[in-house]
This record gives C-alpha cells, sequence and structure tokens, in this order.
C-alpha cells in the first residue's frame, strides 16, 4: 500500500498543513513500515517529532482500515500499547496525543499506567480499555499478572518501544522482551491474519542493528531502520581553574570552580548543572547558594532521592522556564525536553560519549542550533578527558549498548507472574521464551532446571521437605497461595534499591526518601542534608525518619550508592591516544595544555604513557608497598584486573595485597615488596588461563555477592520490606550476604548463584574488554618505574578509593597478622 | 576434629569447639545457642528456596558433638527452633530419639513460639528467662541479665557474635567468635543460617575468633 495515497496519510497530512507542519521524510518512512505490517527501530533525536513518526502511523492504519467510521466509533479495545521507560515521560507523550486526537476528531483515549496509577482508574482501564496505553516494563508485567490478561489484548495492532537504547543494556530490556514474547504468541493465536508491529524508538547507539534484533526476536522476522539524518552540533567548553593543580584530588577541585560558574547561569535564562552522584548534588546546590544567594528560588535540586511531587514541580518549572538553574544527576538525563534550557553544565567525568551528547543535547533544541556545554572538572587529570571528548564527538564515536543475556532472575520472576494469572504449560512457555534473543542459547536442561527452582525450590524430593511456590496442576503451572502472588505481585519488577525510608517532618510534611544504611547510622540530634535542606533527625518510626529543620552550618551528606558508572572503552580509548599529546599540545589544545605543569611533574618522578604504553608505578610509603597500574579501561576492568595480577603474583610467593581503583589505574598495596620485575611483567599480563584465573581470584566471590542482592530481589529470595507486614514477615527476613553464604556454602551450583558470576564475568569483568586490554598490553612497551614520592597520576588512586583484598596465605596466618579492630 | 581449646572460668573447665559449641567437663554438659533448627523450612514453606542442606549439617555437627564428647545435658541458650512448627521439627524429633538419655535445658529465647506439648514431647526442659548450674547462668539476650550477683558469670546467646580483624594492606575479615567479657560470656550462633553481629571488646576480655576448623585467640 503506498503511503501518500491512503486516506489515512490525507487526513493526517492535512491536520499537519493546518498546522503549518510537514512531516519529516524519516516520519514518512516509518508511517509506510507501519502501514504494511512490518516491524522496525525508529533512530530519531528527542525533539524532532519521534514520537509523531509511530503515533501518527498507527493512527493512519486505522483511518485506513475505518475509513467510514474513525470519527464516529470508539474501538474500545487497546490498540497502540506504548512502552516508556520513565513514568515523567507518560503525561507529556499523553497529553501531546489527546491533542492530536481531539484536533483530528478520533474519539481514542489514552491511558496511562505506572506505579502511580491509581487502583481505581487500573480497574477502569480493564472494564473499559482505552485505545492507548503509555505503560512501564513494570506495570507490563502486572497486567500479565491478572487474571484474563489475554482478552486485554486481542484487538492489539501495534507496540511502541520507546527509548529503548536506555531499556537494552537493562534487566528492563529482558522484562521488555519476555513481554513481547508472550504478546506475540498471544496475537498470533487471536488473530492470525491482522499484522502486528513492534516498532522501537532509540537514540543513536554504536549497536542499532543488534538493538532492533533484541526487540524484534520473538517476532521472528526482518525489521527496518529508519533514520532521522538531523544534524546536531555540539560544542564543548571546558572551565579551567586559575591554577592547574599537580595532585588532584577527587572532588575537590569542582566545588573550588563553583565562582566560575555564576557568571554562566546569570548569562543563560536556563542552566543545567549535571552532577554525577545524588551526595554531590546536594553539596553543589548547598555551594551555589552560598556564594550567589541572590539566586535563592531560582535555583533548584532534581536527584532520585527527591519527593516525586517536588520533581515534578521542578519538572514544571523547567518547561515554564521560570527557573534559572537546576542543580541535576542522571534522573534528568532522559525524557521529555525542555525548552528553555539553553545551558548544560557538566561536573566531572561523564564516563561516556553517548552520555555526554545526551547531556549536551538538552540544550540548544532549535533544529539546526548547537547545543552548547561546560565541563568542569573535579579533579585536574579529568581535563584530559574533555580533550578526549572532543575528538570523540569529530568521529562519532558512540558506545554500544550490550543486551543482558540469560538472566535466569527475571525469568524465574516472569514465569511466577504467568503463574499467578493463567498459568503456563512447559511445551509453550519454553517455546516462547527461547524466542526472545536474551534465552536463545538456554538449553533444554536449563530450562528444567528454572521449572525445579521454581516448583522444587532447588533439589526436589527431599525429606521433611514443605517448599511450596509454584505447582504443576493438570500440566499446567500455577501458584495456588493467595499470600505468595500477593507478595509476588509487590516486587514485580528488576529495579531494587536499597532498603528505603520516608523522611516527614515531626509536624507533617514528607521531603524524600534515603537509604536506611545509611540512617541507621546516625544518631538522634545529628544533622544531614536531603533535598537541599539541613536536618535534625529526631527518631526512626515505623519506617519513617521524622527530622526537624535544623539551622546548624554542618551537617552530613549522605553519600548514596550506585552511580558509579565506568569509564566506557570509547572514551578510554580516546584518554590514551590523548595522553600522546601530554606536553606537546599547544595553546590552541586549551585543556592539555593547561595540565603542563602535571604532565611536567610526572615526567620527572615518572612518565606519561603514550598511546602503545603501559605505566606501572612501584613506590614504597608507610602504608606499605604500592604498585601502580594505568590501562585507563574503567574502574571495573581495573577492579577485575587487579585480582588476577593479586592472584598471579601471589602464586609466586605468599603475599597478601588489597586493592584500589579508579577510570585511570589501580593499586596494589602489600605489606611486604612486591615481586615484579622486566623478567616476569609480560607473563604476569598475558591472556594465557585468564579464565581459570578470573575464577580464583578470590575477588569474584566478593563481587558476585554484590550482584547477588539484585538477583535475590528479583528471583523472589529475598522481599524488600513492605508496609504493614513488616513484623509479621521478621521470621522471613534475611540479608542478601547471609543468603549468598549459605548458597555458597551449601548449594554453590545453584542457578542464581551461577549467574551471578556469570554476571560478574559479563558485566563487572566484562572479560571481552578484559582479554582485549591484555592482548594490547601484549603489543605495547611496559614501562616500569620507581618513583620516589607519590606521583600525580598514582594520588588520586591513593586517596579517594574502593579497596578489595587477595590473599595466598592461609586464613589462620593472615589472622594472625591481624590486629583486633575495635569498633566505635 | 580438630583439638578443641582449653579454657579455664570459675575454676571450671570449658573446652571451645569450632562447631561453635562448649563442651564445660566439670557439668558433662555441651552449651551451645542460636540453633535456629527450622529456619530453612520455614523460608521454603514460604516459597523461597533456601538449601535444605543447612539445616541437615546443623543436625549432623550437633551429633558429632554428642558422639564425641558423649555429654549428659545440652545447654542451650535460647532460639533453638526458628519458628513455628514445621516439618523439620519432625526430623529433629527422630534425631532426639535416638538420644533419649541426653537431657536437654533450653533458655527460652524470642524465637521459640512452639506450643508447650512439643517441647514436652521432645523431653526438652523450658526455662523462662534465667538457668543456674554451678557458678554459671544461662540467660539469651544479654540485655535483660538480671542484676550481678557475686562470684557468678553469666552465659547469653542472640547477638550472633563476630569480630572484625583488620591487618596492613588495609586488609579485613569477619568471624564468629567467642566472647568472655568480666561478667558474661556470648556465644556464637550455632545456626549455619545466621549472620554476624560485629562486638566491640571491652577491656580484659578475652575473644576467640572461629576461623575454618580453628579455634584462634584474639584478645
Amino acid at each position: 500500500m503506498k503511503l501518500r495515497q491512503t486516506i489515512g496519510y490525507q487526513v493526517i497530512r492535512d491536520w499537519l498543513a493546518e498546522n503549518n507542519r510537514t512531516p519529516f521524510a524519516y516520519q514518512e518512512e516509518a508511517w509506510q513500515l507501519i502501514l504494511s505490517g512490518s516491524s522496525g527501530l525508529v533512530n530519531a533525536p528527542t525533539g524532532y517529532g519521534k514520537t509523531f513518526s509511530v503515533f501518527l502511523g498507527a493512527l493512519i492504519q486505522y483511518i485506513n482500515e475505518h475509513p467510514d467510521t474513525f470519527r464516529s466509533k470508539r474501538p474500545q479495545a487497546l490498540q497502540l500499547l506504548w512502552i516508556s521507560p520513565l513514568r515523567a515521560l507518560a503525561k507529556d507523550i499523553g497529553r501531546a496525543m489527546e491533542e492530536a486526537l481531539l484536533a483530528l476528531g478520533i474519539p481514542w483515549t489514552v491511558g496511562i499506567r505506572n506505579g502511580d496509577t491509581p487502583t481505581s482508574e487500573r480497574q477502569k482501564q480493564k472494564r473499559k480499555s482505552p485505545e492507548i496505553l503509555i505503560i512501564t516494563p513494570e506495570s507490563l508485567h502486572l497486567v500479565l499478572a491478572q487474571k484474563g490478561y489475554p482478552d486485554f489484548f486481542n484487538s492489539l495492532r501495534l507496540v511502541a518501544v520507546d527509548e529503548w537504547h536506555e531499556l537494552i543494556g537493562s534487566k528492563r530490556g529482558v522484562l521488555v522482551e519476555l513481554a513481547m514474547c508472550r504478546i506475540a504468541a498471544l496475537r498470533k493465536e487471536q488473530e492470525p491474519e491482522l499484522s502486528f508491529s513492534i516498532i522501537g524508538i532509540s537514540a543513536t547507539i554504536g549497536n542499532l542493528e543488534q538493538a532492533m534484533e533484541v526487540l524484534l526476536s520473538p517476532l521472528q522476522e526482518e525489521g527496518r531502520i529508519v533514520r532521522a539524518t538531523l544534524p546536531k552540533q555540539t560544542e564543548l567548553i571546558s572551565i579551567l581553574p586559575d591554577e592547574i593543580e599537580k595532585y588532584p584530588w577527587a572532588g575537590h577541585l569542582g566545588l573550588k570552580l563553583v565562582e566560575k560558574i555564576i557568571p554562566i547561569i546569570e548569562a543563560s535564562t536556563t542552566t543545567l548543572l549535571f552532577i554525577n552522584t545524588r551526595g554531590m548534588s546536594e553539596r553543589w546546590y548547598q555551594t551555589i547558594l552560598d556564594v550567589a544567594p541572590h539566586l535563592a528560588g531560582a535555583i533548584a535540586l532534581h536527584h532520585g532521592s527527591i519527593e516525586q511531587e517536588l520533581r515534578i514541580w521542578v519538572e514544571d518549572a523547567l518547561h515554564a522556564g521560570t527557573l534559572k538553574c537546576v542543580v541535576c544527576t542522571a534522573s534528568l538525563d532522559l525524557g521529555v525536553d525542555f525548552r528553555p534550557v539553553e545551558t548544560v553544565i557538566q561536573v566531572g567525568s561523564p564516563k561516556g560519549v553517548a552520555r555526554f551528547l545526551q547531556r549536551a543535547g538538552r540544550s540548544g533544541h532549535q533544529p539546526g542550533a548547537v547545543s552548547r556545554i561546560y565541563f568542569l572538572p573535579t579533579h585536574s587529570l579529568e581535563l584530559v578527558e574533555a580533550a578526549a571528548l572532543k575528538a570523540a564527538m569529530d568521529k562519532q564515536l558512540i558506545e554500544s549498548r550490550e543486551p543482558f543475556l540469560l538472566c535466569y532472575d527475571v525469568l524465574i520472576q516472569y514465569l511466577s507472574t504467568l503463574a499467578i494469572s493463567e498459568g503456563f504449560t512447559s511445551e509453550q512457555a519454553y517455546h516462547e521464551v527461547k524466542s526472545t534473543f536474551c534465552f536463545r542459547e538456554m538449553t533444554k536442561a536449563e530450562w528444567q532446571q528454572v521449572l525445579q527452582f521454581l516448583v522444587h525450590g532447588g533439589q526436589a524430593l527431599q525429606q521433611y521437605d514443605e517448599y511450596k511456590k509454584v505447582e504443576l496442576i493438570d500440566g499446567l503451572y500455577r501458584i495456588t497461595s493467595r499470600r505468595v502472588a500477593m507478595r509476588h505481585r509487590m516486587h514485580i519488577g528488576t529495579i531494587v534499591s536499597d532498603a528505603m525510608l520516608k523522611v516527614k517532618f515531626v509536624s507533617g510534611g514528607y521531603i524524600g526518601v534515603i537509604e536506611e544504611w545509611f540512617i541507621s547510622k546516625l544518631e538522634p540530634g545529628e544533622v544531614f542534608t536531603l533535598a537541599g535542606r539541613n536536618l535534625e533527625l529526631v527518631m526512626i518510626k515505623d519506617m519513617t525518619v521524622l527530622v526537624r529543620k535544623s539551622t546548624s552550618k554542618k551537617s552530613i551528606v549522605p553519600s548514596w550508592m550506585g552511580g558509579r558508572m565506568p569509564l566506557s572503552a570509547n572514551l578510554g580509548q580516546l584518554l590514551r591516544q590523548t595522553l600522546n599529546e601530554a606536553g606537546k599540545a599547544g595553546p590552541d589544545n586549551i585543556e592539555m595544555y593547561a595540565l603542563a605543569p602535571l604532565f611536567e611533574l610526572q615526567n620527572q618522578l615518572s612518565q606519561v604513557p603514550e598511546e602503545n604504553e603501559l605505566l606501572i608505578e612501584q613506590i614504597e610509603t608507610k602504608d606499605g608497598f604500592h604498585l601502580y597500574v594505568y590501562p585507563f579501561e574503567g574502574r571495573l576492568v581495573h577492579e577485575a584486573m587487579a585480582a588476577i595480577l593479586a592472584y598471579r603474583i601471589s602464586k609466586i610467593q605468599p603475599i597478601s595485597f588489597s586493592f584500589a581503583m579508579n577510570d585511570y589505574g589501580f593499586e596494589l598495596l602489600s605489606d611486604q615488596p612486591i615481586p615484579v620485575d622486566d623478567t616476569n611483567v609480560y607473563e604476569l599480563f598475558s591472556t594465557e588461563n585468564l579464565f581459570a584465573d578470573i575464577q580464583r581470584s578470590v575477588n569474584s566471590t566478593e563481587m558476585a555477592k554484590r550482584k547477588f542482592r539484585d538477583i535475590a530481589v528479583i528471583g523472589g529470595l529475598l522481599f524488600q520490606g513492605y508496609p504493614g507486614e513488616h513484623k509479621k514477615a521478621r521470621h522471613l527476613q534475611a540479608s542478601a550476604s547471609l543468603l549468598f553464604k549459605v548458597f555458597q556454602e551449601y548449594e554453590p551450583d545453584n542457578l542464581l548463584m551461577r549467574q551471578a558470576y556469570q554476571e560478574v564475568f559479563d558485566q563487572q569483568m566484562e572479560e571481552t574488554r578484559l582479554r582485549n586490554m591484555l592482548e594490547r598490553i601484549q603489543q605495547s612497551r611496559i614501562i616500569l618505574r620507581f618513583p620516589e614520592k607519590l606521583t600525580p597520576f598514582c594520588f588520586p588512586i591513593k586517596v579517594d578509593s574502593k579497596r578489595e583484598q587477595l590473599s595466598s596465605e592461609t586464613l589462620e596466618d593472615r589472622v594472625r597478622k591481624m590486629q583486633l579492630q575495635l569498633l566505635k | 576434629m580438630k583439638a578443641p581449646h582449653s579454657f579455664t572460668l570459675f575454676g571450671q573447665q570449658l573446652w571451645l569447639t569450632p562447631m561453635k559449641a562448649i563442651y564445660w567437663e566439670d557439668q558433662s554438659a555441651l552449651i551451645l545457642s542460636d540453633l535456629h533448627f527450622g529456619k530453612t523450612g520455614h523460608f521454603r514453606k514460604s516459597g523461597i528456596g533456601v538449601p535444605q542442606e543447612v539445616f541437615k549439617q546443623d543436625l549432623q555437627r550437633l551429633f558429632h558433638l554428642v558422639q564425641y564428647y558423649k555429654p549428659k545435658e545440652l545447654i542451650i541458650v535460647g532460639d533453638f527452633f526458628h519458628s513455628s512448627y514445621n516439618l523439620e521439627s519432625d526430623w529433629f524429633a527422630r534425631w532426639r530419639k535416638d538420644h533419649a538419655d541426653l537431657a536437654i535445658t533450653l533458655v527460652r529465647g524470642n524465637h521459640d513460639i512452639l506450643q508447650a506439648s512439643w517441647y514436652e514431647e521432645q523431653a526438652i526442659h523450658v526455662q523462662q528467662g534465667m538457668y543456674a548450674r554451678g557458678p554459671f547462668r544461662f540467660v539469651h539476650d544479654p540485655e535483660e541479665l538480671p542484676e550481678a550477683e557475686n562470684d557468678t558469670y553469666t552465659f547469653s546467646g542472640h547477638l550472633h557474635p563476630g569480630v572484625l580483624l583488620s591487618g596492613s594492606g588495609k586488609q579485613s575479615l569477619r568471624l564468629p567468635c567467642f566472647y568472655f567479657g568480666k561478667a558474661k560470656a556470648i556465644l556464637p550462633a550455632f545456626s549455619g543460617f545466621s549472620g554476624l553481629a560485629l562486638v566491640s571488646p571491652e577491656a580484659g576480655a578475652s575473644v576467640f575468633a572461629i576461623a575454618g576448623q580453628e579455634i584462634i585467640p584474639i584478645q
């Protein structure tokens, strides 16, 4: 069917023309795709009508199929399912759709379904379905947990998956894959003759083709990528300190530069100030108010722990252009455009090219306008990153988002979901699950293990065992216990947060939420900062932290976990290349030129490595013997490499290490000299026996333990408390680390344990990247240096880093060497 | 089994074993605490598949201890059974039948909520609050100690005590421990399905860490 000849197209085009708009070429291409009943991926930046490229396509299809009645009759059944990762997006998208429907005179309704949707609204949607439903992946799974859910989808023609680039590299993406395999199979069963399409919408990532393959996998058909080729220009401006500190210290420099950003804020209508962590965003907010009190009232804070109403207020104010500056975290990375935003400032390393460009894209929305982004380093070495980012933007080097594979925790959750509503048969569910990209490599034996885990809780038929969750009744796997079903519904989803407590004023009034582990360390009377306020802890009662306002100048800023992204491989490579310029750069290379004194000191004490070199420094201090290595591969790869290197050295002689790392390098620290020299250094970095050495390095256990927490929650082994139940469920509480210990000791081959280790290999250690790094090192020159004192490169690793450990001494020997540490 | 560690207290001969129990030679009694029997069963009944093997091995460990020391009495300082009745209680009952001569005294802990009749059937003497024996007294929760009397010493559990050891190179380890303070001792949790609460030893206290199969004096 030729798009332009259809009545649907004409209706839409006329309406657009009335508003002096013409469709972009890529939009027409997407409409044609939908019209022909195909599936695919739309690649377009925000602000260029990507919503309309899919939504209007669905309307054109509907008008063509109902040319006489499309204005007079409501189908009263779901036509378009719109999956969106963010709740905040739903409202704006829904509003835009409703306006278009009203103007076109099409009597469809738009429903929104997410964690904030009240029960009454959900009931209404069940009784009388909206034609369009905007939903999060989690809420979609909640729909699948309802009895009779197949009827809900019985007229569905099109599923749009918005911001797919955000979902694909996460377990939420797996939720989408699983929901798609169910719905696609259902539609084939219900109306085999009608077309059913899935269209993803994605920003540019390195692996767009693969992103499409993942999404469309359950359909077993080829898709097409529709690209909006709209150029966007980005300009990066570094904010330089007046004097380069030769011993850089993360987090230290940033706030000192606050004076430099005040004029930038004042000169723009609205500025977004991106900070990498929630804790630092609180401090920046305070500091800006301290140095520029006249901004009070015109500056706001936006991050994941702030009360939702307040966040919505901030977002609305951003739309209205009434704020001068918003200090924010990744919480504002996504979502609709805030047109009044003129300037973006990035504080600290953005960790990746894609993220940086995305943030830059927050400014300058008019097609053709230049996006301007300022970069403010938190330690002077980060200026190298600014120089590297400029190179990345020139070359359009954008990271890939790797899809997750074989996430058994999500599969166990999904099958429990189906077991609550309609039940499932092994045959059919296996077939459907295998059709997803995530589980296509799953073997029949692994499938049996999953079922066994659900039905028998591990090993089958044990003595004195009363395990009960999923039961096999007449060939159908079902959950019959209402209590188990209820608990499962409360835990659908894959975003696992630390136990959070609500923070409220004693006098009433909700402020936000805070991690339990942070607040549990405070004593009543102590003051902490949340949502830009200084609050005094009064007491903790029934999962609520009661506080009062404090005038105290001193307060503790919570340091939130998470938000610590590692440096991407792309950016790491560019950093190494950029270092070639160290000491040679002219004034036109602003950042590298400014860093000249630091590089001079580094060269004096040690050396600045070039792209084809690996620098290793060995230094003795009163803390012990340090070994520093600088591969520039990101924190996670360094963590793994440190463990492997420590293990390999420990095979030479019994020795214990602790290690530390940042995005640039890592450190091994020991109480005895570390035997690394010209004779063995290449061998220590060899790829030989890599896999075995990874497995033997103690660290994988520690890493797996951290991964296991999320897996245990998603897989239903660990419950995050919920109101009212927490007292009754007390005998069912166990910490993730205790569960891990128990499985490690008594059932190490458990499916979820194996997954934890697999995730460590794939994501944490990034085994592929690790291997590539070692191969690169084998081809490079390794430079061993023995500086007399700490160098500019090693200083940031030494002063602010997390430590891990590895030992080849026996437990008893280690204990003898240690002293008892008295707790405060 | 590795040799236990000898420790004398109030003239009494105690043997600390890495199997998380104390053999009290003078009274021919085995002292242990926080067994949390039935905890795996309780989880599994609710659809949480923790390995049942934990309980099985705990029971075997108790069996070994009884075989080796041949005590006349088990003194359990609370939290013997984790929660309400489940089939794992029957498993213990079968074990109990084979050791009918053994006297068992349970100082009731906060988790011990089974019906009185069950304890009666198992011939377990349930002691509310405090149990006294020779120079020692036994109370589950050290916070609920009655006023100290002269020449007595109290054993408690409840806390699941552990110590944090740290060495140079910023290494650290967490291990379960026996803790002997001036007037009270805290026993390690016997259960394999239990976490640790770090204790800060007072001056003059004796602390023994359990590192694998060894007892290591720390302080």
